[in-house]
């Protein structure tokens, strides 16, 4: 058994047979051809390009008919491409000038762009270098007179594994066919990612070694809710999915109902459960999934998606977009959290012999001011426009969180001498990650307006376990007692100071722990938003009394195992639909 | 010969959709037309060409048209950025 993390693209679960698809690039012969062949070779590729425009063009309509004009338009690039009379002139030219193939030649020249577009940072324009690919290998296989081997020809129901999908594959590949999508390149806003969600398809992409952990025809799972994919899954593991998959499959078919209904447990205790967002193409999916609201807007997106500096007025009209939106529902924006796993070198950070101990998050911040401060301007701006909150992230006491409110103070004052519109006030908080943060949480909380708890980095910080470590990776254990006395500490905290304590990261979203997490006071939650329909039933029908029993049984607990088991025959017990069925 | 100066204003930059409405648009002229960042200059009928220019949001570009139609081309053109693509 193989387990793979990659991006969360596409929500649902899918198991079957693998089926490998490799992109070979096609065998182009490039010898010379003779002077008085060159008309009939140049007649050859526009003849080629011609047919190629119609395939395309027939695909285009498909697609609009099947996923709508919108999902189409995807296609338009590579319409154009075939159409690029730079490209036309240049390939009839070099089969002129060098007496070479027109399949040559026009490789030569598609290769060259999309090496180009392949060396951005910014992924809109990796993305695209896939676009010049497929039109190329479209384009050869008409040359070479070879059919194209196609998802259109799967035998039986698979999941498909592929280093990248092409968007004319993505689009030809019938529904009932396709499992699921594993990709080991592309982002959240990459063509797999975008039409695997238009045709309701489960996909995990970015998963780096998929193509090696696959067999062809053996069996596989993706949760691309979670953004996992398992190869040659164990009985339990399967087994697990299954009963996840028809459980993923209830609380679609409920997704409409349940969008407009309040979360409250079944005795009254109303809990906001808000959405993460990463990229600002998950907007649709947050409102679609009914969130209260955005609990951690991740910004890195804007700095490392590219190769300089995002514009005050660039960011502005992000965070705008998405805080009109959501209004008058609360959007937790966090300012720039790079360092640790994340870094673009434009932005100058420093090799560190240890990033997760080094310059990250506000640390970073406050030593680039003048990117804090363009940050600050554009979030301040945007606040504006509807429900805004600005949370810093690594903040280990309450020096750097003065500091870094000092300088939202100075921006804000800044931008009314400027006239600019601006709210009265905007409220600072602080993302709970460090122990550091834990233990000052009562000086932390006298001066910050709220906080919210980070627990991916807060259990990787106080367990000291690299979950990224294979050998110790089991060692990341959220119900360890360690990581549940440091949640209790906070909540506690917040609760004699008056501030709202949110918890996001991995361990919110996760089912099996939002009753506990319930019953250790929070309140306000921030999840995946595919994960936002199935936490709200389990709440609808919790309890916040058996919650806070659940809780003092746990504490009592010595070890993470014990916990576990506790906790797991709980959750069975209870919501033996969610965890058993 | 007629140029002007645009910036881009659209929220994703001159991504792949925004470059074929503009090769389109550019392509209904007989001009001969330029779109230049910088040094780089291209040929504003072709999209590889212009997807090259990775022109984001805020970017500084120069559209120029040279030929019997370049003055509606110039125009047709800086309004096609100016409206955004036709996207927002």
């Amino acid at each position: 058994m193989t387990t793979l993390t990659g991006i969360a693209a596409s929500p649902g679960i899918g198991i079957g047979p693998v089926h490998v698809v490799d992109a070979q690039e096609v065998a182009v012969h490039d010898g010379q051809i003779a002077p008085e062949a060159v008309p009939g070779e140049q007649a050859r590729f526009r003849d080629a390009i011609a047919a190629c425009r119609e395939d395309v063009r027939e695909l285009r309509e498909k697609i609009a008919l099947e996923t709508g004009e919108e999902h189409a338009r995807i296609l338009d690039t590579q319409i154009a491409i075939l159409e690029d009379p730079d490209a036309m002139d240049q390939t009839q030219a070099s089969i002129a000038r060098e007496g070479r193939g027109a399949a040559f030649c026009y490789r030569r020249i598609l290769s060259d762009v999309a090496a180009r577009l392949e060396e951005s940072d910014d992924e809109y324009y990796r993305v695209r270098a896939l676009d010049i690919r497929d039109v190329k290998r479209r384009v050869l296989h008409r040359l070479g007179g070879t059919e194209s081997r196609s998802l259109r020809d799967l035998k039986m129901p698979s999941l498909i594994v592929a280093s990248d999908l092409p968007p004319s594959e993505m689009a030809t590949a019938p529904r009932e066919k396709i499992l699921g999508f594993l990709t080991d390149l592309g982002g959240r806003t990459s063509h797999t990612a975008i039409m695997a969600r238009a045709r309701g398809i489960p996909a995990v992409v970015g998963l780096k070694s998929a193509m090696s952990a696959a067999r062809e025809g053996a069996i596989a799972l993706v949760d691309g809710t979670r953004g996992i994919a398992i190869f040659d899954p164990d009985p339990d593991t399967l087994e697990e999915h299954r009963r996840k998959q028809r459980r993923y499959e209830e609380i679609s078919a409920q997704r409409g109902a349940l969008r407009g209904q309040r979360c409250v447990t079944k005795d009254g205790l109303a809990i906001h459960l808000a959405a993460n967002l990463e990229v600002p193409e998950e907007l649709p999916g947050i409102q679609e999934h009914g969130a209260d609201g955005i609990g951690l807007y991740r910004t890195e997106f804007f700095y490392l998606s590219r190769h300089t500096l995002p514009t005050e007025e660039a960011q502005f009209h992000a965070y705008r977009s998405v805080v009109e939106a959501m209004s008058p529902q609360p959007v937790v924006i966090r300012t720039l959290d790079v360092g640790g796993d994340k870094f673009a070198s434009y932005l100058g950070t420093p090799v560190e012999r240890n990033p997760f101990l080094g310059v990250r998050g506000i640390r970073f911040s406050l030593k680039r001011e003048d990117i804090f401060r363009t940050q600050l301007r554009a979030i301040l701006r945007a606040a504006a426009f509807g429900n805004v909150r600005v949370m810093f992230p690594m903040v280990i006491g309450l020096e750097d969180f003065r500091r870094a409110r000092d300088i939202v103070e100075e921006v804000h004052g800044d931008l009314r001498m400027e006239g600019v519109p601006t709210p009265e006030h905007v409220p600072l908080g602080v993302m709970i990650e460090t122990p550091a943060s834990v233990f000052a949480i009562d000086l932390l909380a006298r001066e910050a307006d709220f906080v919210s708890i980070g627990t991916n980095d807060l259990i990787q910080y106080t367990l000291a376990v690299d979950r990224g470590n294979e050998a110790i990776a089991e060692m990341y254990e959220p119900l360890h007692p360690a990581v549940l006395r440091a949640i209790r500490a906070v909540v506690e905290a917040g609760q004699r100071h008056g501030i709202r304590v949110g918890i996001c990261g991995e361990m919110a979203g996760e089912p099996l722990y939002v009753v506990l997490l319930v019953g250790l006071g929070l309140v306000d939650f921030s999840v995946s938003p595919y994960l936002v329909p199935e936490i709200k039933t389990i709440l609808h029908s919790c309890d916040s009394n058996e919650a806070a029993v659940l809780v003092k049984e746990c504490l009592a607990l010595g070890t993470p195992s014990e916990v576990r088991a506790v906790v797991t025959e709980f959750m069975h017990r209870r919501f033996p639909e969610h965890f058993l069925a | 010969m007629v140029e002007q100066q645009v910036v881009i204003q659209n929220r994703l930059g001159l991504h792949a959709r925004a470059c074929s409405v503009f090769v389109k648009e550019a392509a209904k002229y007989a001009s001969h037309i330029t779109l230049a960042r910088e040094e780089l200059e291209v040929n504003g009928k072709s999209i590889l060409g212009v997807m090259m220019l990775a022109a984001e949001r805020g970017a500084e570009l120069i559209v120029r048209a040279e030929g019997a139609d370049e003055t509606q081309a110039l125009a047709a053109l800086v309004q096609v950025v100016n409206n955004k693509f036709g996207e927002e």
